[in-house]
């Protein structure tokens, strides 16, 4: 065996299992891999294994006699394989252990395959006129039960259960009724065939197939199996039955078959090298289990815009009734609508010109006035807000409008939000959806079938308007934000209404995303899409594609184009601010040159309305978390949060490895002591040193002291400078969300410069102020980054759960991490360590947190400025929690991992 | 000059007509257009029969129904309320009858019972509560020992009792309850005239169960005089709030389409106007109406038990310059006041009303509330939040006292001590002040988990011309899984506050009531659907994951020869040791001596 202190103890026993399977014989192997072939083969759709090869009753006829043999081998998911081939193998090992490989090769293929199943095509096709088909291995698990208990029987004729004794051979009968009570689709007469198959040969009327040994012995002879099969079970080398034979009778020259043994030994030693070899085991196969992590977080991801992983979307909420009224909202309201769009235009108009210049579209205080007096006028109770927010030196103020409709017999417990902002989020001119708004307020006044309050606000402003309101509904707002004199309910849901452009439209984009991620109950989203499709006949958008074809590369970029949005987290509409409440809303956007008018958006919202109306309960049935890459397909969680996952357990992987190899393995450090050679070299000495080590006592006893010994781990430093750095990620998220807006950019490049230069000045004043070993320094990096990374790790995996995206976006630029370490003194000579680090250097500058955002800004060209600027006032109003994680979780990573190169250059 | 001053006026006039007569049956309508369309319509039926005849068990105009349940469940005095919706105080102005008719949402009962003590009243108050129940078709029999409250100061007997009997005021909510048809029904019938002739034959469950707001009263009470002579009088009376509106439109196209283009009624002054472009116009006249319109049927006739309908059954409030159609026969009577005009009905004609559209010149004034309150439920999530009620005294010269009396469930947990008051001038600016000094008193009775509900009676004063804000939190109990109700969980509904205002000029004996509208408490629910099993199998997962992953990292590896080597330095072990080599030694022997 390997070094025990290389070999950190499994759980449970894995040499005993593996001996067993290494012993397995030839014919048992070839059973379990054909079926394991087969198994994989099913998996693709092109060619249906089942239907080739299972044995279906009508289909049987002398072309298709194959079948007779080949369906054991063939199952219908991985759990029947897997069961299957857990029951078969100890039977069909025991069995061709007792009766050799050859007799077994004769007997499956011939007798012990064909009779079960000629028997069931009888019973099936001839006595009960069915057509079943049947397949997997259960047949010959039955049989051979059937067999075995036939001689459990002759030596052990009965249970005693009290008086009752029970003849031994019915307890595959038993095992039969029990698999097919608990297991689906189970074939009863199937199993039944195979048992009494089992019991013929059991009681040996099927020893006429057995081939005669003579004959075996002869082919054998010829062939010299023994010599050039592996884990060939000799006719001679029968162990004849579980019962054994005297040692004396056993042919003892002839079982120690030399090629054969030499064979097996060889491959276990194969198996067992990378487990006794250290170094693969602390160093390599962590990067390669890493790698592997990442590249299947990656592929996960871009499978699943496929069919086979994403879901058709359905209305799980079967209150919400959706599309199943009639919409009257039509014919002279809409004259009314106009009118209410003339007298805003109006007033818009009458504004002085030095206020047309600079503020002709703004929430004057005349526009206020008059949608309160229309409001007031359509019998609704209105009140008014004032708010002001300042943020990065500039200020947001406005006054929020809103006005209830109180349900006519309602209690003023729960509440519906239709929102009307004066400009969009694209800070466009509302002016029809307002309009379009109060509208509707005159028209819903009139129904009496209001279950909850409607309640209409129109704030100013896409932003922060709605922040302001939702924040002082739930009298969580700042101090400059007003309470709200009027309330209703608890809110259920929220629409936004949104019309800036005066043409009709072609379709609805529908916009869902909230703050920090947050997205709304899919059942709200399928609603709206269900509606507008079913009943208007309005086509739905999301995500700003307008050609969806339905392929994977518009599902994908779909997909994607959500997850920039959702790992961002910042308020895509007036409808984000809803979400950190706890209340789904979504914005409706009329898009594209089409027939539909305004009238078709109203009886759009006034058929969401109806449907939010007959709620019961608050929307609770759908997803809270899901990818939409279609207006009617999505993935859940459970399907996407894996890929996520895998590259957050990257880091944890490395980390865990890091911890144990700074515990258990000195890597290199032989090199100090003995002549040079390479690691590998190295590391096999030191494992053949202390293989030997209870024998061995006067070779090179230092050595031997430092190899097999535990390593204290110095952890003072390591924990120190993590922990700081992570402290130090509150510096930048302090300035960057509280500088005045002119000097982002500056901010920006000083923060690039600084990332440039800290790494190495950290580097250099650890690797100089602190006088340790090379053996300590080495360590010590290694436990940094250790910590780095288990830090890394647990936040990215509890991000996930929360906001898939931004924990994915962040792991993919966290990856190189990973993979940078200290280049060691002792492997590579000084000016190659220089220029390997200063290029691991410049590459991870490259993807340094502020060079990211300024490649993604130039990407998309947006300003700099309005990032952040858009950013700080996330942080300021929306609560929004990016900056968090990029400052306080991924730069802090970042320098570490450029801190463990800097510390090569010195 | 109050609306309702009135009809309290009519109240206290019938006290001395009661001496006289023993037994006796009014029944009364009134009538009153409000803004925006509403009409309100106040229904009264008080009927009384002597102490002696009740005692008697021989009832002529009270119901025997309820007599017989109100005898058997020892109860001297009964208030019971059904109500739905909330009514509009500043668009409506003050409340029917003062708020005394009328209960929070749901249905309200409280009743003084004669018992020897607390635990036979409470006995007596289930019988009660359980035998109504059955009256009604109501869920009465849900008010328990946790909906069971007994208020100290917010209610007084309306009647007189005898000085000997030892009476128990319990007070019951169940403001979840929906009031519709099937309570209406057992209501008609306890009248003497059932709904078939008088008023009542205008109460249809159609119509009335539209309106914005409706409350349903009955009231027992023994009334006695100086003399000694007393009479049980049961009062029952139903108050909406109708949209003129929608109980105009026929009852087989109920639904609001919107109205053909030529009946629009636009701004033509605007620019724009058009054919196509309609700025509404809002209409000042008086909208026309009448009683077969609204109610779908008319008065088929007074009730023939009526007595002494010298003042006229129907009353209308209108100017009197308003033209009013009335059927042909009935008298109609101006009331000085100059608003007021009554009907006297005929016992065998129908009677019907009809007012048509004209100009509003003058409106029947209304009062200015003298409290405005209204509760909300603040904050979020599903843990913890707070409560906040805020009282606004429009008044600027008088300061407003009253009582405050709510009741919450015990799985609302109120943290009494994070009580705090603010105060906001006409100036708008909040000013933070110790809630003592508006809480003059403070009567607190702590919940019991399952058993009781908590509560709160404070006795307050609100200064002129400001706005009061109480804030408190609290705590969301969990619940038992059994606990929650088997449909659809919407939430818990948390019971309406209600306020006493003693009332400046009627003094303590007539006090107002408001009462909140109820509120709507979202508790953690379990949900056993997709979220709930995510969280759980991640939580699993991430808690084996962190024990290997934990194990391996404190786990010490060491050689089996070291760990043998650890083993045997310890004392246990060591002990151990000589234990079994005893042992040996000792087995040893005997086997030898065997």
């Amino acid at each position: 065996m390997a070094t025990p202190a290389a070999l950190p103890p499994l759980p449970f026993n894995p040499s005993r299992v593996r001996s067993y399977v290494l012993r397995l014989p030839l014919f048992t192997r070839l059973v379990l891999l054909a079926i394991i072939v087969f198994w994989l083969l099913e998996l693709q759709t092109v060619w249906s294994v089942k239907q080739w090869g299972s044995l279906i009753p009508e289909e049987i006829n002398i072309g298709t006699m194959y079948r007779l043999n080949t369906y054991p081998f063939i199952h219908f998911g991985f759990f029947h394989a897997f069961l299957n081939l857990l029951a078969l193998t100890p039977l069909l090992e025991r069995f061709e252990a007792e009766h050799g490989t050859l007799t077994a090769v004769a007997l499956f293929f011939g007798p012990l395959s064909t009779f079960p199943a000629g028997a069931y095509i009888v019973i099936e096709r001839f006595v009960l006129h069915r057509n079943t088909e049947v397949f997997g291995a259960s047949v010959w698990v039955f049989l051979l039960l059937g067999s075995e208990a036939i001689r459990t029987f002759k030596s052990n004729p009965y249970f005693s259960l009290g008086p009752y004794k029970i003849p031994t051979w019915t307890s595959p009968l038993f095992a039969c009724g029990l698999v097919s009570i608990f297991v689906q689709n189970a074939s009863l007469l199937g199993h039944l065939c195979a048992i009494f198959v089992g019991y013929l040969f059991g009681l040996g009327y099927l020893k006429v197939f057995v081939p005669p040994e003579k004959v075996l012995r002869w082919i054998e002879g010829k062939l010299n199996l023994l010599g050039r099969l592996p884990h060939y079970v000799s006719v001679d080398q029968k162990t004849f039955g579980r019962y054994g034979v005297l040692p004396t009778t056993t042919a003892g020259g002839e079982r120690a078959t030399p090629m054969s043994y030499l064979g097996s030994s060889q491959r276990l030693a194969a198996i067992r090298k990378p487990r006794s070899n250290p170094h693969f085991l602390f160093v390599h196969l962590p990067h390669i289990l890493s790698f592997i992590c990442i590249v299947a977080g990656v592929v996960w991801l871009l499978l699943l815009p496929l069919n086979d992983y994403s879901r058709q979307t359905y209305i799980s909420e079967n209150a919400l009734l959706p599309g199943q009224v009639h919409a009257y909202f039509s014919g002279s309201e809409q004259h009314i609508f106009r009118g209410y769009k003339k007298e805003l235009e109006a007033i818009l108009e009458r504004q002085t010109p030095s206020e047309q210049d600079s503020r002709n579209e703004e929430f004057t205080p005349a526009v206020s006035d008059e949608i309160q007096s229309i409001l007031r006028a359509a019998g609704l109770k209105v009140a008014t807000q004032k708010y002001e927010y300042t943020s990065s030196g500039i200020t947001h103020q406005g006054q929020n409008v809103y006005a209830i409709i109180q349900a006519p017999r309602g209690d003023a417990t729960e509440a519906i939000v239709l929102v009307a902002a004066w400009k969009t989020a694209d800070d466009e001119l509302n002016l029809n959806g307002v309009s379009l708004a109060l509208t509707l307020a005159g028209y819903f006044k009139r129904w009496s079938l209001w279950s909850k309050d409607i309640i209409f606000v129109f704030p100013p402003d896409s932003k922060s308007g709605t922040q302001a309101w939702i924040d002082a509904y739930h009298d969580m707002q700042p101090a400059f934000v007003q309470p709200l004199p009027l309330k209703s309910g608890a809110l259920q849901g929220g629409l936004v209404i949104e019309y800036p452009f005066d043409h009709r439209f072609e379709s609805l984009h529908i916009l869902y995303d909230g703050v920090n991620g947050q997205l709304p109950n899919l059942d709200l989203f399928n609603t709206a899409v269900s509606i507008a499709g079913g009943q208007m006949g309005i086509g739905s958008n999301l995500q700003e594609i307008w050609d969806h074809n339905d392929s994977y590369e518009m599902r994908l970029q779909t997909i994607l184009r959500g997850m920039v949005k959702q790992g961002f987290g910042y308020a895509t509409g007036a409808h984000s601010s809803f979400m950190p409440y706890h209340i789904d809303a979504i914005t409706l956007q009329p898009k594209g040159d089409g027939w539909q008018d305004e009238m078709a958006l109203g009886r759009t919202i006034e058929g969401l309305c109806r449907s939010l109306n007959n709620l019961l309960e608050h929307l609770h049935q759908s997803f809270f978390f899901y990818l939409l890459m279609q207006t009617n397909r999505f993935v859940s969680i459970g399907t996407y949060l894996p890929s996520a996952m895998l590259i957050a357990g990257n880091f944890t992987i490395m980390a865990i490895a890091l911890w144990l190899r700074t515990g258990y393995y000195t890597g290199l450090e032989q090199t100090a002591v003995k002549p040079p050679g390479t690691a590998e070299e190295t590391n096999k000495q030191a494992a053949t040193l202390t293989e030997k080590s209870g024998a061995n006592t006067a070779q090179q006893p230092a050595v031997k002291t430092v190899s097999s010994s535990i390593i204290e781990r110095q952890l003072a430093l390591p924990l120190t400078l993590v922990v700081s750095l992570h402290l130090l990620g509150l510096v930048p998220l302090y300035i960057f969300n509280n500088i005045n807006h002119q000097y982002y950019p500056t901010a920006t490049y000083a923060s690039i410069a600084i990332n440039a230069i800290l790494p190495s000045v950290l580097a250099a004043s650890l690797t100089r102020g602190l006088t340790t070993t090379p053996r300590d320094q080495s360590q010590q990096s290694l436990l940094i980054k250790s910590f780095s990374l288990l830090v890394l790790g647990l936040f990215l995996s509890t991000l996930a759960t929360l906001n898939f995206s931004l924990s994915f976006m962040i792991g993919l630029l966290c990856t190189p991490l990973s993979f940078v370490n200290r280049i060691d003194s002792r492997t590579a000579s000084r000016p190659v360590r220089s220029v390997l680090a200063v290029a691991g250097l410049v590459l991870l500058n490259v993807l340094s947190p502020p060079v990211v955002l300024l490649g993604a800004c130039r990407y998309s060209g947006v300003d700099v400025e309005t990032v952040l600027t858009q950013a700080a006032f996330g942080w300021d109003v929306w609560g929004m929690w990016t900056q968090v994680v990029v400052w306080c979780v991924w730069w802090p990573a970042w320098v570490t991992g450029c801190a463990l190169l800097g510390f090569s250059l010195f | 000059m109050t609306v309702f001053s009135l009809l309290s006026l009519l109240f206290l006039a019938a006290f001395p007509s009661l001496a006289s007569a023993n037994s006796d049956y009014h029944e009364s309508l009134v009538l009153q257009p409000l803004p925006q369309s509403a009409l309100l319509a106040s229904f009264n039926f008080q009927s009384n029969d002597s102490q002696t005849s009740f005692d008697e068990r021989h009832f002529r105009y009270f119901p025997r129904a309820l007599g017989q349940i109100l005898r058997h469940a020892n109860t001297k005095e009964l208030h019971l309320r059904f109500t739905t919706g909330r009514w509009d105080a500043e668009s409506w102005g003050p409340r029917p009858w003062k708020g005394t008719k009328e209960g929070g949402t749901g249905v309200e009962l409280w009743a003084w019972i004669d018992a020897v003590d607390d635990e036979a009243a409470f006995a007596k108050w289930i019988t009660l509560a359980q035998s109504l129940s059955g009256l009604f078709c109501a869920s009465l029999n849900f008010i328990d020992s946790t909906r069971t409250t007994r208020p100290v100061v917010s209610f007084e007997p309306m009647g007189t009792h005898a000085a000997s009997d030892n009476l128990h005021l319990l007070h019951g909510t169940l403001p979840g309850e929906v009031v519709c048809t099937e309570n209406l029904t057992p209501f008609l019938k306890l009248l003497p005239c059932k709904g078939k002739a008088g008023v009542a034959s205008l109460l249809d469950g159609h119509k009335l169960f539209d309106a914005s707001w409706q409350s349903m009263s009955v009231d027992v009470r023994p009334i006695c005089t100086q003399a000694g002579d007393c009479v049980v009088q049961i009062d029952q009376s139903v108050d909406i709030v109708l949209d003129i509106d929608r109980s105009k439109r026929p009852r087989d196209n109920p639904i609001p389409r919107p109205v053909p283009n030529e009946q629009l009624v636009c701004d033509t002054s605007k620019p724009y106007h058009s054919d196509d472009t309609c700025y509404p116009l809002e209409s000042t006249s008086d909208k026309s109406w009448g009683l077969s319109e609204i109610f779908g049927r008319s008065i088929s006739g007074s009730c023939p038990l009526t007595e002494g309908s010298t003042d006229g059954t129907v009353c209308l409030r209108v100017p009197h310059e308003r033209e009013v159609h009335a059927t042909d026969g009935a008298v109609e009577v101006k009331r000085p006041d100059g608003y007021t005009r009554c009907f006297t009905l005929e016992s065998s004609t129908s009677f019907d009303l009809a007012i048509p559209e004209q100009e509003a010149t003058t409106q029947v004034p209304l009062d200015e509330p003298v409290l405005r309150a209204e509760r909300t439920i603040v904050g979020h999530g599903q843990e913890r939040g707070g409560m906040r009620i805020i009282f606004d005294n429009p008044s600027d010269t008088n300061a407003v006292d009253f009582i405050y009396f709510e009741t919450l469930p015990w799985f609302l947990r109120p943290y009494v001590h994070t009580l705090q008051a603010t105060i906001t001038g006409r100036d708008g600016l909040r000013r933070q002040v110790p809630a003592s000094q508006f809480i003059k008193e403070t009567f607190y009775r702590p919940a019991i988990d399952r058993e009781r509900g908590t509560q709160l009676e404070l006795a307050l004063s609100v200064p002129a011309a400001s706005t009061v804000t109480l804030t408190y939190d609290f705590e969301k109990a969990i619940l038992r899984y059994t606990e929650y109700p088997p449909d659809a969980n919407r939430g818990f509904n948390v019971a309406p506050a209600v306020i006493k205002l003693s009332s400046a000029d009627g003094g303590a004996s007539h006090p107002i009531y408001i009462r909140t509208t109820s509120l709507l408490l979202p508790l953690p629910t379990p949900d056993f659907s997709m979220p709930y099993n995510v969280i759980i199998l991640t939580s699993t997962v991430i808690a084996l994951a962190f024990g290997s992953i934990f194990n391996l990292l404190v786990r010490r590896f060491v050689t089996a020869e070291e760990a043998s080597a650890m083993r045997a330095q310890t004392l246990k072990s060591r002990l151990g040791g000589k234990l079994v080599a005893l042992r040996d030694r000792v087995k040893g022997k005997t086997a030898k001596t065997e």
